[in-house]
């Protein structure tokens, strides 16, 4: 656990100390929610209805920046290697480092949901907008045990742009669904009483990946034969 | 494996590993007795690196059998991770943190306290005392390397693995490393040591292995282990 | 070889027996008419193609585990022909939703799930192609185990996401006429896919082998003491 943490700080310390590039993700966040509504037109009610899948859209295309840049700064001089040369565990590393990314994401719900609720007058009174971060939040976590796993594999390519998406999107497709359509219960009422069973399946998902994820990494990072 | 395994801080025999098509090492015999300071000896491409890279356990070999402190590379890595540090071409450190911050981070990550107390003391030591809160991404290359130095002996390893640990320093950081290397060979601790720099090596160490083509051409005992040159 | 070779034989009689009376022997569907008899061949190819799938998911373990790399050729022999099957099996539901919906595609819960499906493990073949050789049998298997355990979850959502528009095919009482066929193309695909599996774990294996340099020649090491 001490382990997880001093990585987990260290990756959280490199975030804020570099935080011009992260600040790179909320932006391109924000204008992939932009680009969303101009491609929808500028009906306000069709918007509305559309906010939950450009919500979660928004967050999974900019995961894929986020979870490259993570393993960037363990790439740049290979502090990965320096990593497995501690009696640290690839567990413990998985955890530190999926962690980072999960709630890097997570900060983006605030700047993102919020805009959202602005530029598509949603009335959403504390609880629908708690529910909402809260549904991005299972989102950001589904996204990012499978996604650490698959950064750590696709940040040794040249390709690492394209490999990580095709890889991971698919993959995601449970999530993605998940979340939006929790959200849209959020948003717009749960006349069947679904939500339960669609915050299940987000949870399932994150409990099945974080610990998939978490055995498999090793084989991810250490070199075969 | 056996008596010997257990007895040397590195033991290989018939060891090999390859590349796609093209054998980096091969017939690798090796015994290395706790105490002794090796070089290895040989130009660009000889498997040098992929001799320390072995040994460190970062890469698996294609065959053969080799044993680090008595344990099996292949079964054993967590075991031979704990009693080995490796500075390499690469130096992991993070361009982002400060020389102090790296230091303690590392320490943290083997887990002991002594080594968390020892973060001052290693600073002072490379010089780098004055520059600890600046960042290592404004490092100069041969700062990098005291620091990297610095993190390898903070992990109080067993045996010492040095990839050029020469290059990119200047003549004050050269000496600095030597004394080093030195005092640390001095109490016990075994180095593997791969250098183009003739003379420091051939100073520094007791026995010499030349690698030409990824297999050992030749073995030098320059003075009895222990001895002072 | 000999395995491989009856097994392909076996399957390709079984195909043929099985196809011919699907065609021309079983009566044709009461609602659906004649397109149905594209269910001789979609059902068993769905079949297998999970069952090739889930090989693949037990020789991805087998190779993590043992880390020999007999278990990685079986590996992409497994995925190559499931993937192969999969984009069969995704064609034939768009040619059978053409003619009993009217449409090319229909968000079915099966078919949606299949496309995913092939998505996931042509991700699978691609992250192969890219990797390392030294890294190539870990990354493998370590994709083909995460996309293995996604497909349920994928079914599950998509059935979920689709509830509200759609109602299960519920099974009717079926014709042994039809029963019959459908079994016989099920293992004849299983056979040939079997044969194929091992033809591309013997493609990949003899690769290996190509790629394998022998053992350099060992060279006379010159001892030297000064002490």
């Amino acid at each position: 656990m001490r382990v997880v943490w001093s990585i987990l700080a260290k990756d959280l310390l490199l975030e804020w100390r570099e935080r011009a590039r992260t600040l790179s993700v909320v932006l391109f966040a924000v204008v992939t929610l932009l680009l969303f509504s101009f491609a929808l037109g500028p009906d306000v009610e069709a918007l509305r209805a559309g906010t939950p899948g450009f919500l979660v859209l928004a967050l999974l295309l900019s995961s894929t920046l986020a979870l490259n840049e993570s393993f960037r700064i363990e790439r740049e001089d290979r502090a990965l290697e320096g990593l497995l040369m501690r009696p640290v565990g690839s567990m413990a590393m998985f955890y530190a480092k999926a962690l980072a990314n999960a709630l890097l994401l997570t900060l983006l719900a605030p700047v993102v949901v919020g805009l959202a609720v602005v530029l598509y007058s949603l009335e959403v009174g504390p609880p629908a907008l708690a529910g909402l971060v809260g549904c991005w939040a299972l989102g950001a976590a589904g996204l990012a045990a499978p996604g650490t796993l698959y950064a750590a594999m696709t940040s040794r390519l040249k390709t690492q742009d394209v490999a990580l998406p095709i890889l991971l999107f698919p993959l995601v497709v449970p999530v993605l669904l998940g979340s939006v359509k929790a959200m849209d219960l959020v948003l717009f009422g749960d006349a069947m009483n679904q939500l339960q069973s669609w915050v299940s399946l987000l949870l399932a998902f994150d409990v099945i990946y974080w610990a998939v994820c978490g055995v498999l990494f090793r084989y991810a990072v250490e070199e075969g034969e | 494996m056996g008596a010997h395994a257990r007895e040397s801080a590195v033991h290989a025999s018939g060891l090999g590993r390859r590349f796609g098509r093209y054998w980096a090492l091969a017939h690798v015999d090796l015994e290395v007795p706790y105490g002794t300071s090796v070089w290895l000896r040989g130009s660009n491409g000889a498997g040098k690196t992929t001799l320390l890279r072995l040994v460190a356990s970062l890469s698996t070999p294609s065959c053969g059998e080799l044993a680090v402190g008595g344990h099996d590379v292949y079964r054993q890595r967590a075991a031979i991770r704990r009693s080995v540090s490796l500075v390499s071409h690469a130096l992991y450190l993070y361009a982002g943190l400060t020389a102090r911050e790296t230091l303690a981070m590392w320490a943290q990550l083997g887990g002991t306290a002594a080594a968390a107390r020892d973060v001052e003391r290693r600073l002072d030591e490379v010089g780098l005392a004055a520059a600890a809160d600046r960042r290592v991404g404004e490092f100069s290359a041969g700062m990098r390397k005291r620091l990297a130095l610095a993190r390898a002996l903070l992990e109080a390893p067993r045996i010492l693995l040095l990839d050029e640990p020469f290059s990119s320093l200047d003549r004050a950081g050269c000496e600095l490393v030597e004394a080093w290397v030195r005092r640390f060979a001095e109490t016990g601790g075994t180095v593997l040591m791969a250098s183009h720099d003739h003379e420091r090596s051939r100073a520094l160490c007791e026995r010499v292995i030349d690698l030409e083509d990824g297999q050992i051409v030749g073995r030098e005992t320059l003075r009895a282990t222990g001895d002072p040159s | 070889m000999n395995v491989r070779r009856s097994l392909a034989i076996a399957g390709l009689l079984l195909l043929v027996v099985g196809t011919y009376m699907g065609l021309f022997v079983a009566p044709p569907e009461r609602h659906m008419g004649e397109v149905q008899r594209i269910m001789y061949v979609h059902v068993p190819s769905a079949w297998n193609a999970m069952l090739l799938y889930t090989f693949a998911f037990g020789f991805a373990i087998a190779s993590l585990w043992s880390g020999k790399p007999e278990w990685d050729d079986r590996l992409v022999g497994a995925v190559e022909v499931a993937v192969v099957l999969n984009a069969l099996l995704l064609v034939q539901g768009s040619i059978w939703g053409r003619a009993t919906w009217g449409v090319w595609w229909d968000w079915d819960v099966r078919l949606t799930t299949s496309l995913v499906m092939l998505l996931l493990f042509a991700g699978v073949l691609t992250l192969r192609r890219m990797a390392s050789a030294e890294r190539r049998a870990q990354w493998s298997a370590v994709a083909t185990i995460v996309a293995f355990v996604d497909v349920p979850l994928v079914y599950y959502c998509v059935r979920w996401w689709r509830s509200l528009h759609q109602i299960q095919s519920s099974p009717e009482t079926v014709d042994p006429a039809m029963v019959i066929p459908l079994r016989l193309n099920a293992i004849g695909i299983l056979l040939l896919g079997v044969a194929w599996l091992m033809a591309r774990a013997a493609i990949e294996k003899a690769r290996r082998r190509r790629d394998e340099a022998p053992l350099p020649s060992r060279v006379i090491v010159k001892e030297t003491a000064h002490a």
